[in-house]
């Protein structure tokens, strides 16, 4: 190539190069999709801690080691919610959310995320703590708040209607203080 | 599979090499450029660390892209450099590969390359999340809704996103310390990643490194890199500025569930690192590494000097001799056959491959063939040498490929001269795309400048040549040939003449005012520099 046609060549690809950095350093991206306003539900509470207690029978004491023969046998869990959202009249989520952890011990975790359209909507939400297992002849249930002013109550339900404008999240969470669902966020009225 | 990605690399080195010359192409010294992009980002780094506030990420970011004179610019020169390096590493993790660089005792460069790469992605996502910004929202969200996929945290650390409660200040404490520590992994794992290289090439040349800082200095004052928008957990994020280098897979992972994207990154991760395995060659056409003959090694040090990959240690004689001699580490050799190339009594190099061997196959080769007096043949290197090495022969011209130009030994050019070849055209690799680093480099001092092993003073220069062709430089061997073919057949013409009766000879220059016999001499010694200079 010669010379001043390597440097006019040279120069011009240096600077288009440098320039499509630039350029792909800041491109215009769309995270949001075509997502206008999200109706979020995140929230974490500790579940009802539940035991269940049952007498043994003679025969099954017999069974057991000297040591080990009590009266009653216990076995801890965390009660499950369920989960209803209806939205704008139409049930959106129907669900049983369980404690999480491996031993399905650790707090209950709520997340959703609704694309809506900007403006009014109608939100109806419960969060009901699942039946507990009720008594069988013989045995006996107990049920003990395991810690007990931490825990959610057996019943959280929100009825609002919100107003998102463009680009906003509403969320909806649970305020461990006040022990209910509350609404957060630019759309919250 | 390399052979066709060589190919594809071939026409982007020769188009550069014409317009920057081999010296300065950026491809030849992509992983230099990584070292300097490294360098200009901790300096730029050391100034933004002090106006950096972990209380109020964005704004402090916000007040330095204010400074007009020092910040703004300083700051888009880190960003512009941290881009910069993504697309050096690329191209030169692509070059490796494409070279066959992945395997044998290259495995330990290979492996620690790509966990550099994998820290470099990290230390610009952590980068981008400081600055907090919708970008850097985005992008911490995303990390988080992969980590939580795995079973490392107690709890998810999305919900730290949700916008529930402002986002704790360890949050950024820890993000902070991530960015400014990564870097000290980073220079360990540089320090392993060359560990098995001599010489490292480290910086690349001078014009190089300036026009390259001077290009992302020139682009950082003219257009500022921005601060986009400030996070904001409860809002969506909007159509904003976003780094391809670093948030390139972003739209294919959002789209994603974040168990399949650790299944896929899995499984890309996971070829990448047993590359070293998969792309070597069968066994049976794997080279063998270099042995010494301890009978001839005389202990002159010069292969232990030459090695390109430390393989070679000098060591105490075991032959009952005084003295020390070469020995090679098999485990570090590639078998590039360099130190061939460097020992005079012809004691070392790969099996089939040495001094001695060389000779063996030019005087066959030879005997088979005598070269014409007019001959002139060319001996190119068969990774790269405009292609020459892969065609049989080249417009004519008698071909000998070898393995690498550098293991080239120079008898097997005296015995070509002698053997009546009017000249000797040797093609070797521009010396920055050595496959072997140092070859070309190598040979050249040893044709010119008398390093060990060098070509004897009684070979007359003007018959050989050097020249340096990428693989597509066909047309550069071309011209080298028809230059030297010209300037041997001018040295047998001025040989004629001076049989001529001189003084007739005079009476007729005098007549006619030529010069008949200076011309190509002068000539041929221009070129013969011109030929070391390309
Ligand atoms: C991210 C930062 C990286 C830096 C700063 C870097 C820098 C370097 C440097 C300076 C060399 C020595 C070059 C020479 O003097 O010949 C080198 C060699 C090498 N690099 Fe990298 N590199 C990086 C990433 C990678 C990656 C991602 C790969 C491949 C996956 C890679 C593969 C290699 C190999 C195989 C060699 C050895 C070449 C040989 O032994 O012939 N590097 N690198
Ligand atoms: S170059 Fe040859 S003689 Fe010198 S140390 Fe190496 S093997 Fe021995
Ligand atoms: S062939 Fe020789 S020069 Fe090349 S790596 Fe092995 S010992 Fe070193």
């Amino acid at each position: 190539m010669s010379q001043p046609r390597a440097w006019i060549g040279g120069g011009a690809l240096a600077v288009g190069m440098t320039l499509a950095l630039g350029w792909l350093s800041q491109v215009p991206y769309d995270a949001a999709g075509d997502v206008d306003a999200v109706v979020r539900l995140a929230w974490r509470t500790r579940g009802t801690r539940v035991e269940e207690c049952r007498r043994l029978t003679a025969a099954e004491r017999e069974r057991l080691p000297i040591h080990m023969r009590q009266e009653e046998v216990c076995q801890g869990r965390t009660v499950p919610y369920r989960l209803v959202v209806v939205l704008d009249g139409r049930s959106v989520v129907n669900e049983t959310v369980y404690p999480s952890g491996a031993r399905a011990d650790r707090p209950l975790y709520v997340y959703h995320e609704f694309a809506v359209r900007p403006g009014w909507h109608d939100l109806d939400i419960a969060f009901t703590r699942e039946g507990v297992p009720s008594d069988t002849a013989g045995e006996q249930e107990r049920e003990r708040l395991g810690e007990r002013e931490s825990a959610a109550p057996p019943r959280l339900a929100l009825t609002r209607r919100v107003m998102l404008g463009p680009d906003r999240i509403v969320l909806v969470t649970y305020d461990a203080e006040q022990r209910q669902l509350i609404l957060k966020g630019y759309g919250a009225p | 599979m390399n052979r066709f990605l060589r190919r594809l690399l071939a026409p982007a080195d020769a188009l550069l090499n014409g317009l920057y010359g081999w010296r300065l192409n950026p491809l030849y010294h992509s992983g230099a450029l990584v070292v300097l992009t490294f360098v200009l980002l901790l300096v730029t780094g050391l100034y933004l660390v002090f106006f950096y506030r972990l209380g109020d990420p964005h704004a402090s970011i916000v007040r330095i892209t204010e400074q007009a004179w020092l910040g703004r610019w300083i700051r888009s020169l880190h960003r512009y450099a941290s881009d910069a390096a993504v697309v050096a590493v690329g191209v030169h993790a692509f070059r490796m590969f494409a070279q066959g660089r992945s395997w044998g005792p290259r495995a330990l460069a290979w492996v620690s390359g790509l966990l550099l790469l994998g820290l470099t992605l990290v230390l610009g996502w952590t980068g981008y999340v400081m600055v907090w910004d919708v970008f850097g929202l985005v992008l911490a969200r995303e990390g988080a809704r992969l980590l939580d996929a795995l079973p490392l945290f107690s709890e998810p650390i999305s919900r730290a996103f949700v916008g529930e409660r402002e986002l704790p200040g360890a949050f950024f404490f820890l993000n902070l310390f991530l960015h400014v520590a990564l870097p000290v992994g980073l220079g360990a794992l540089l320090w392993l990643h060359v560990s098995r290289v001599a010489r490292p090439g480290l910086l690349p040349p001078r014009g190089l490194l300036w026009g390259m800082t001077g290009l992302l200095l020139a682009l950082s004052i003219l257009w500022p890199a921005p601060a986009g928008t400030p996070a904001d957990l409860l809002r969506l994020p909007s159509r904003g500025p976003y780094d391809a280098f670093y948030a390139f897979w972003l739209p294919i992972t959002r789209e994603l569930p974040a168990a399949l994207t650790w299944v896929g990154g899995g499984i890309l991760g996971a070829l990448a690192l047993l590359a070293p395995w998969w792309s070597r060659p069968r066994a049976v056409e794997r080279p063998a590494p270099s042995v010494v003959n301890e009978r001839l090694c005389t202990g002159c040090e010069q292969c232990y000097q030459d090695c390109p990959y430390d393989a070679i240690a000098m060591v105490d004689r075991t032959d009952g001799r005084a003295g020390i001699m070469a020995r090679v580490n098999p485990a570090l050799c590639v078998s590039c056959g360099i130190c061939a190339g460097s020992c005079a009594p012809m004691g070392v190099g790969p099996p089939g491959r040495t001094g001695r061997d060389q000779l063996a196959q030019i005087r066959d080769l030879v005997a088979a063939r005598a070269p014409a007096p007019d001959d002139v043949v060319v001996i190119a290197c068969t990774h790269g040498a405009g292609g020459v090495a892969q065609e049989s022969r080249f417009d004519g011209a008698p071909v000998l490929p070898v393995d690498c130009a550098g293991s080239l030994h120079t008898s097997v050019v005296e015995y070509l001269v002698r053997s009546g070849a009017a000249g000797v055209l040797v093609v070797a690799c521009p010396p920055r795309d050595c496959q072997n680093r140092e070859g070309p480099e190598w040979l050249e001092q040893r044709l010119y400048h008398g390093r060990e092993a060098e070509l004897q003073d009684r070979v007359d220069r003007q018959r050989v040549r050097l020249v340096y062709a990428d693989l597509a430089e066909v047309g550069t061997v071309a011209a080298a040939l028809e230059l030297t073919r010209r300037d041997v057949g001018m040295m047998g013409q001025a040989r004629r003449e001076a049989d001529i009766v001189l003084e007739a000879e005079c009476d007729l220059v005098a007549a006619q005012g030529l010069d008949g016999r200076q011309g190509p001499e002068r000539r041929q010694r221009s070129q013969g520099l011109e030929g070391r200079r390309r």
